[in-house]
């Protein structure tokens, strides 16, 4: 009752017009920011802050703000990987899978209107779940040692195999390829280089950006300036809309990937790749009977998108009620309370609960507008295909470019993109699936570190990696995961 | 299954298996100067390049896929080096000059014609402009405009 009483407070700070109006504002930009190619939430939180402060918002509204930024850019980020097959964010690179397979057969917007739905729910029921219990959630998620790490990043890629397609032995060379992407640079622990190749550049290793916008957008233009003639592009519409069956058949999958989203946000660090990696492969993994993942399930948008939002909802819990940030966005969420002079942990509930009941109050209200902003535009941003090629694909092209230079201010970054959209392109030729790489870049580095911290906490001694009673849990799934396919294959055989 | 296609499969997975030599002798010959933590920086890269040997020898042994024929062979080399051009001018020239040039080359490959090219090239990068520099206060490259 308690939690009610305060969360009615919540909603009086956030339901004021003027609140309303900067929760409003911040959704618009999340949005856009979303659909932006290297251009995240986190440039755009940073941009705004200075604002905030020159207006003197009250903490309480710039947080408003700034939040709704944040997880307004969660729903930006598919528009252009259903529609053009080239993700905004890196949690959208699941969404490629389906949605754009669905925008080619006319259904874009069926696919926009179903993620816009998942984004929904995984956003609110995420809001609920921290409303209730956001800080005993984040002991727990703290508590959460190197070693459970490794096991679930483990986890995590043991599941590359199903999101890979056809061939088992491309899918797992693909992620080889990524985690030896995310490893070029100066090695953190011990200061020594590997596979720079003696360039200077690449000490500093390789950015997502440049590999996402390389493989992805340049690869993906590439392939289709070389196959214009052929009608291969999406399609406007002609496909059926989408049907409330269809939304009650996508119903448990976004009930489950708002739990695997929510759980694996709430955890510093692992974010909103990890979940939405996570989602899909369960989803695929449990409607291998029924479902055509891979060729346009509704289910393959739904699942990652929902993951997605919940994620990202959850990375807040450890910011606001420990003042433990667990990505680079929520870190600068938490520069701008401390420069509010507000300190996030336990405390704030009781201190200030203007703002944080302010806050989750205003996280209800943003995404019931984000989902009324988005359900009416899934026409016009599927308008974006009617654009002609010779208009789109320059726009396109130069947008990625821009956002690649404006993130790094260097023009090796753009030939480093120009090599891996080569790349993308033979991969597309030779049928090497792209999103294995793309989640080996992301979570091998993760891997490395979290292995590496577990054996210098156990002195070397490798029991410690299957000590806690959740790492063994996450083992066993993984040996479940690399076990599975092979069961499959040899049953078919027999 | 086109005999092209296993042939092209066979030299992606060569190709697996030399960078995965590569990778793990690189990885393995690392110089470490002092030990931070027990595993040091070499053994995870060295497995992750073993598996991608495997990997590779396995598509070198089971080839899976046809290869697509190319359909305009000369349209992505003309991109790639309309692209390479843009990023080594992007700096001398400035981002507007540069990237209505090379947005107008990839309208031209599109098949567009050249006056409607050239518009969606100017079009592109003052729109990209006022975008990053003006709206969102990431400075671009001024180059040979006088801004």
């Amino acid at each position: 009752m308690e939690t009610f009483s305060a969360l009615g407070g919540g909603f009086a700070v956030a339901l004021t017009p003027f609140n309303i109006m900067l929760a409003l504002m911040g959704c618009i930009v999340g949005t856009a920011i979303g659909v932006l190619p290297g251009i995240g939430p986190l440039n755009a939180i940073a941009l705004l802050l200075p604002f905030c402060l020159a207006l003197r918002l009250p903490p309480e509204s710039a947080l408003i703000l700034l939040t709704a930024v944040y997880y307004g850019s969660g729903y930006g980020g598919r528009i252009t990987a259903i529609l053009l097959n080239m993700p905004g964010e890196p949690s959208a690179v699941l969404t490629t899978l389906d949605g754009h397979p669905l925008a080619k057969q006319g259904r874009g917007g069926a696919a926009l209107a179903i993620s816009g739905i998942g984004s929904f729910i995984g956003a609110t029921l995420s809001v609920v779940a921290m409303t209730f219990m956001s800080v005993p959630l984040a002991r727990v998620a703290v508590a959460f040692s190197p070693a459970d790490y490794v096991a679930l990043i483990a986890f995590a890629l043991s599941l590359l195999g199903a999101v890979g397609g056809v061939s088992a032995p491309k899918a797992w060379g693909a992620g080889c390829f990524g985690i030896m992407l995310a490893l070029v640079g100066v090695d953190s622990g011990t200061g020594v280089e590997r596979f720079t190749l003696g360039s200077l550049e690449l000490l500093g290793g390789i950015d997502f950006t440049v590999l996402a916008i390389g493989l992805f957008a340049i690869g993906e233009i590439l392939l289709l300036v070389e196959t214009t003639m052929r009608a291969e592009a999406a399609k406007i519409g002609g496909g059926q809309r989408l049907t409330l069956k269809e939304v009650a058949f996508c119903l448990p999958a976004m009930m489950r990937a708002t739990g695997i989203g929510f759980v694996i946000g709430v955890l510093p660090g692992a974010g909103a790749s990890v979940a939405s990696a996570l989602s899909y492969t369960a989803e695929k993994r449990l409607n291998e009977s029924n479902g055509k993942f891979g060729q346009g399930d509704i289910r393959g948008v739904a699942a990652p998108e929902t993951a997605d939002n919940a994620a990202q909802i959850g990375n807040l819990v450890p910011m606001l009620s420990l003042g433990i940030p667990g990505s680079g966005t929520t870190a600068v969420l938490l520069g701008a309370l401390l420069m509010y002079n507000i300190t996030p942990g336990p405390l704030l509930f009781e201190q200030r609960p203007e703002v944080a009941w302010g806050l989750i109050a205003s996280m209800y209200v943003g995404n019931v507008l984000l989902l009324a902003l988005n359900l009416p535009l899934v026409g016009v941003f599927a308008r974006l295909l009617s654009v002609p090629a010779s208009v789109l694909y320059p726009g396109v092209l130069a947008l990625s470019f821009a956002g690649v230079y404006a993130a790094s201010n260097s023009a090796f970054d753009l030939l480093m993109a120009i090599v891996f959209g080569v790349l993308g392109w033979l991969f597309r030729k030779t049928d090497i699936p792209l999103v294995p790489i793309i989640l080996g870049f992301v979570l091998g580095r993760m891997l490395e570190d979290n292995l590496r911290r577990a054996l210098s906490l156990s002195g070397g001694d490798v029991v410690a990696l299957v000590e806690s009673p959740v790492s063994i849990g996450l083992w066993v799934l993984t040996a479940g995961a690399l076990v599975w396919p092979l069961i499959m294959v040899l049953r078919r055989r027999g | 299954m086109s005999s092209k296609g296993l042939i092209a499969d066979r030299v992606l997975g060569l190709g697996f298996m030399v960078l995965g030599v590569l990778a793990a002798y690189s990885a393995w010959t690392l110089q470490v100067p002092f030990a931070a933590d027990p595993l040091g920086p070499t053994p995870f890269p060295v497995t992750v390049a073993l598996i991608l040997l495997v990997c590779g020898g396995l598509l070198v042994l089971k080839p899976v896929h046809r290869f697509e024929p190319i359909e305009r062979p000369a349209a992505p080399p003309l991109m790639v080096v309309a692209m390479a051009a843009y990023a080594l001018l992007m700096e001398p020239l400035g981002f507007m000059p540069a990237t209505a040039l090379m947005a107008c080359a990839v309208a031209l490959l599109f098949g567009a014609r050249i006056v409607f090219s050239g518009g969606v090239g100017i079009i592109t990068a003052v729109a990209l402009w006022l975008l990053f520099d003006k709206l969102l206060d990431l400075p671009l490259p001024k180059g040979i405009l006088p801004l």
